[in-house]
C-alpha cells in the first residue's frame, strides 16, 4: 500500500512562504495531478515528498510510514525530472539500470526487469546508445523506464512532456495513462498545463501560492470551480468575468451586470432569494454562450443578448468568436466551425442559466459551494 | 551548425587556405628550426658567410645518439618524468575533493576559500620563493624529491581547484539528486556520475599542471641547489646554456617536447567536448 498523506506542509524559501498549510491525500494507486501556473509551489511540494527539498512544518506519511526524517535515497520512490537528467556518459541500459545496481539487485533479475522496462517502452534495440544518440520522445522514455524498473511505491513526474512537441505529447499523454493502467503505481504528476492534467488525472490538486484551491476530479474541476482562481485557471478558452449584484427581478433570481440581468437556472435561483443584493462576479464560459440561430430548443432561464462582432479567431474545429455588446462590454463565445461570421455583424446569442457561476466579490469563492472544505 | 556543409566560393577558399597557412607558418616556423638545427651537422650550421641552408646537407641522428648515451642526460630526464607524474598526481589528489566541494555546495566562507587559493598565486614567485624555501628547509625538504614535488604541487593547485570548480559546477544539479533519488549516497554519486562527468576539466587540469612542473626552474633551482643527482631539466639546461654546438642544444630541445607531447595526446583523450550533451532536455 502506497498512499499518500500531506499533512499541514509548510515550506519557506528566505521570507518568502512557497507552500502554506497544505494538506493532501493520495489513495494507493492514484494518479493525481498537481496543477498550477509557474511559482505557484507544485514542483516544491514534489520535492519535499522526494526528499529533495526539507519539510519546514507539516507531516508527511506514504503506506502509513512517518516520511519526514527519511533522506530522498531511502525513500522507495522514483522521480522522472522536467529535464529527464539522463546520466550522459552512461547508454540506456546502464541509465535503466542504475538503481538496480545501486540495490546490488541479481544479474538475472537485473536481465528480466530490463526487458520487461524495454518492451513495455518500446525502446529495444536502443539499449546501447548514449543519451545524446537518442530523439527527445526517446529520453523521455528512458527516463520512465529508469523510474519504473525501481518498482517505486510511489512514481514523481515533474513535467515529463513539456519538453516534447505537441504531436509526441499526444502519444506520450495516451502511453502514460497506459502504464498507470498496466502497472497501477501512485502517480503524482506535476504541470502547467490543464490539457494534460483533465486529460490524464483521476484527480487534480490545483495549487495556487502554495495553497490547495480545489482537490477534485477532472469534470468537477470544470463544472464546477469552487474557488475563482479555479474557474479563471481551468477552461480554455478563458470565462467571460462580470461583476454584478444578486437580485431577484419578475420572479426570476438572477444577477444583474453591466449587460443586463442574467438568470440562473430554477434550482439554484431559489437560493438566491437569501443573498439578493449581494456583490458577485458571475463567469461564463465561451462554450455556454450560444448562437440563437443554431439552437432552437430555449429554456426560460436562458438569458437573450445581442452581440457585434469584433473578429474571430480560427481554431480549427471551432471558432472563437470576440465580440461587443451595446455598451462595450467584450464577451467571448465558441461557434462550430462551418460559421459563416464576419465582423461587425450582429449575432443574437443566448446565455445558458445553469452554466452562469457565481463567486463571491470579497471571498472568491464560489457562493453556491462554500463551505470551504476542498 | 548550418552552412556547414555549404560549398565556399573558390575565391573565399583561397583566402581562407591563404590565412591557414600563415598561422601554419608562425607556429610551425619554430618547430622546424628545431628540428632542422638538431639533425644537423657541424658544416650546416657553420656556413662561414653563405646562407643556413633550408635542409642540412648532410642530416644525422648524432646528436640523439650522443644524448642518450649520456648517462646524466638520461638520469636528468627521468628526473623532470618522476617529478611532474608525481606532481600531477598530487595536485588531482588534493585538488579534486576541494574542486567538489568549493563547486557543488555554498559552504559558509565559500568566497573567503577561494581569495585565499588565488592568493597563493598573486605573489611573483620570485617573491615567495626565499620564504618558502625557508620553511622547507626547516622541514627537512630541501633537496629531495619530495619538497620539489610539494612545492609545484603549490603552484599548480590554485589552478587544477579553480578549472576542477568549473568542471564540477557544469554539471546539472538534477543528475546529482536523480542518482539520489535513485538510492546512490554521496560517495557513490560523485564516483559514478560527478566524477565521470568532470574528466573533461579534470585532463585539462593535468595537462597544465604536468607542463607547469615541467617548466618551472625558479622553485627547483632554490630547493636543489647543491645536490645534482636530483636536476631536473630546467636546471641542467641552465648549466649548459652556453654550450657548443647549437645541434646538442636543439636536440636537448627536442627531447625536453617530446614527453609534454605524449603526456597530452595521452589525456586529451578524455577532453571530450560536449560530454554532458543529451542529459537535460
Amino acid at each position: 500500500m502506497a498512499d499518500v498523506v500531506i499533512n499541514s506542509f509548510s515550506k519557506k524559501f528566505g521570507s518568502n512562504i512557497v507552500i502554506d498549510r497544505l494538506n493532501l491525500q493520495i489513495n494507493n494507486g492514484e494518479f493525481i495531478t498537481l496543477l498550477g501556473p509557474s511559482g505557484c509551489g507544485k514542483t516544491t511540494l514534489l520535492r519535499m515528498i522526494a526528499g529533495l527539498e526539507s519539510i519546514d512544518g507539516g507531516e508527511l506519511f506514504i503506506g502509513g510510514k512517518y516520511y519526514n526524517n527519511l533522506p530522498a535515497q531511502k525513500r522507495h520512490l522514483a522521480m522522472v525530472f522536467q529535464s529527464y537528467a539522463l546520466f550522459p556518459h552512461m547508454s540506456v541500459r546502464n541509465n535503466i539500470l542504475f538503481g538496480l545496481k545501486i540495490k546490488n539487485v541479481n544479474k538475472a533479475k537485473m536481465q528480466y526487469k530490463l526487458t520487461w522496462v524495454l518492451n513495455l517502452l518500446y525502446l529495444k534495440g536502443l539499449e546501447d546508445r548514449l543519451p545524446r544518440e537518442i530523439s527527445g520522445g526517446q529520453r523521455q522514455r528512458v527516463a520512465l523506464a529508469r523510474a519504473l524498473v525501481l518498482d517505486p511505491d510511489v512514481l514523481l513526474l515533474d513535467e515529463p512532456l513539456s519538453n516534447l512537441d505537441a504531436a509526441l505529447r499526444e502519444t506520450a499523454i495516451e502511453e502514460l495513462k497506459r502504464i498507470h493502467h498496466q502497472v497501477g503505481k501512485t502517480i503524482i504528476y506535476v504541470t502547467h498545463n490543464q490539457v494534460e492534467a483533465l486529460t490524464m488525472s483521476e484527480r487534480i490538486a490545483l495549487i495556487n501560492k502554495g495553497k490547495v484551491e480545489q482537490y477534485d476530479r477532472p469534470k468537477a474541476m470544470y463544472d464546477d470551480p469552487k474557488t475563482l482562481f479555479v474557474a479563471e485557471f481551468i477552461g480554455s478558452p478563458p470565462m467571460n468575468f462580470l461583476e454584478g449584484e444578486i437580485q431577484i427581478q419578475e420572479g426570476f433570481g438572477g444577477v444583474n451586470t453591466s449587460i443586463g440581468f442574467l438568470k440562473l437556472d430554477k434550482d439554484r435561483a431559489a437560493k438566491l432569494e437569501a443573498m439578493s443584493g449581494r456583490k458577485v462576479i458571475a463567469g461564463i464560459r465561451p462554450q455556454n454562450i450560444y448562437f440563437s440561430e443554431h439552437v432552437i430548443r430555449r429554456r426560460h432561464t436562458d438569458t437573450s443578448l445581442d452581440l457585434i462582432v469584433e473578429f474571430v479567431e480560427n481554431m480549427g474545429d471551432r471558432s472563437l468568436v470576440i465580440g461587443r455588446t451595446r455598451n462595450s462590454i467584450v464577451m467571448r463565445f465558441m461557434v462550430t466551425r462551418d460559421e459563416n461570421i464576419t465582423s461587425d455583424q450582429k449575432m443574437p446569442v443566448f446565455i445558458d442559466g445553469r452554466c452562469i457561476h457565481l463567486f463571491d466579490t470579497m471571498s472568491r469563492l464560489n457562493i453556491f459551494n462554500n463551505d470551504g472544505s476542498i | 551548425m548550418q552552412g556547414k556543409n555549404m560549398p565556399m566560393a573558390t575565391g573565399k577558399k583561397i583566402i581562407w587556405l591563404t590565412g591557414v597557412f600563415l598561422a601554419l607558418l608562425i607556429v610551425l616556423g619554430p618547430v622546424y628550426m628545431l628540428v632542422k638545427y638538431s639533425v644537423s651537422d657541424l658544416s650546416s650550421i657553420n656556413t662561414g658567410g653563405e646562407p643556413i641552408p633550408l635542409w642540412p646537407y648532410h642530416p644525422t641522428l648524432r646528436m640523439y645518439e650522443f644524448l642518450f648515451t649520456d648517462s646524466q642526460f638520461y638520469r636528468v630526464f627521468m628526473n623532470s618524468v618522476i617529478v611532474s607524474l608525481f606532481t600531477v598526481l598530487l595536485s588531482l589528489l588534493l585538488g579534486v575533493p576541494a574542486a567538489y566541494i568549493l563547486g557543488r555546495y555554498q559552504i559558509p566562507g565559500r568566497k573567503l576559500l577561494l581569495l585565499a587559493i588565488i592568493s597563493v598565486r598573486m605573489f611573483p614567485d620570485i617573491a615567495s620563493v626565499i620564504p618558502i624555501v625557508e620553511f622547507f628547509i626547516k622541514l627537512g625538504l630541501h633537496q629531495t624529491y619530495t619538497g620539489v614535488v610539494l612545492a609545484h604541487t603549490l603552484l599548480a593547485l590554485p589552478y587544477v581547484i579553480f578549472i576542477g570548480i568549473g568542471a564540477f559546477e557544469s554539471i546539472p544539479h538534477e543528475l546529482e539528486q536523480q542518482a539520489w533519488v535513485m538510492g546512490a549516497g554521496k560517495f557513490q554519486t560523485f564516483f559514478k556520475i560527478l566524477f565521470p562527468l568532470a574528466i573533461p576539466g579534470l585532463a585539462a587540469a593535468a595537462i597544465y599542471t604536468f607542463l607547469l612542473s615541467w617548466d618551472e626552474f625558479i622553485f627547483s633551482y632554490f630547493l636543489m641547489f647543491g645536490r645534482q643527482e636530483i636536476f631536473t631539466l630546467t636546471l641542467y639546461l641552465n648549466g649548459i646554456k652556453y654550450a657548443e654546438p647549437q645541434n646538442l642544444l636543439a636536440a636537448i630541445s627536442v627531447c625536453l617536447s617530446v614527453p609534454v607531447i605524449v603526456f597530452s595526446m595521452m589525456v586529451q583523450r578524455y577532453m571530450v567536448a560536449g560530454i554532458s550533451t543529451g542529459s537535460v532536455k
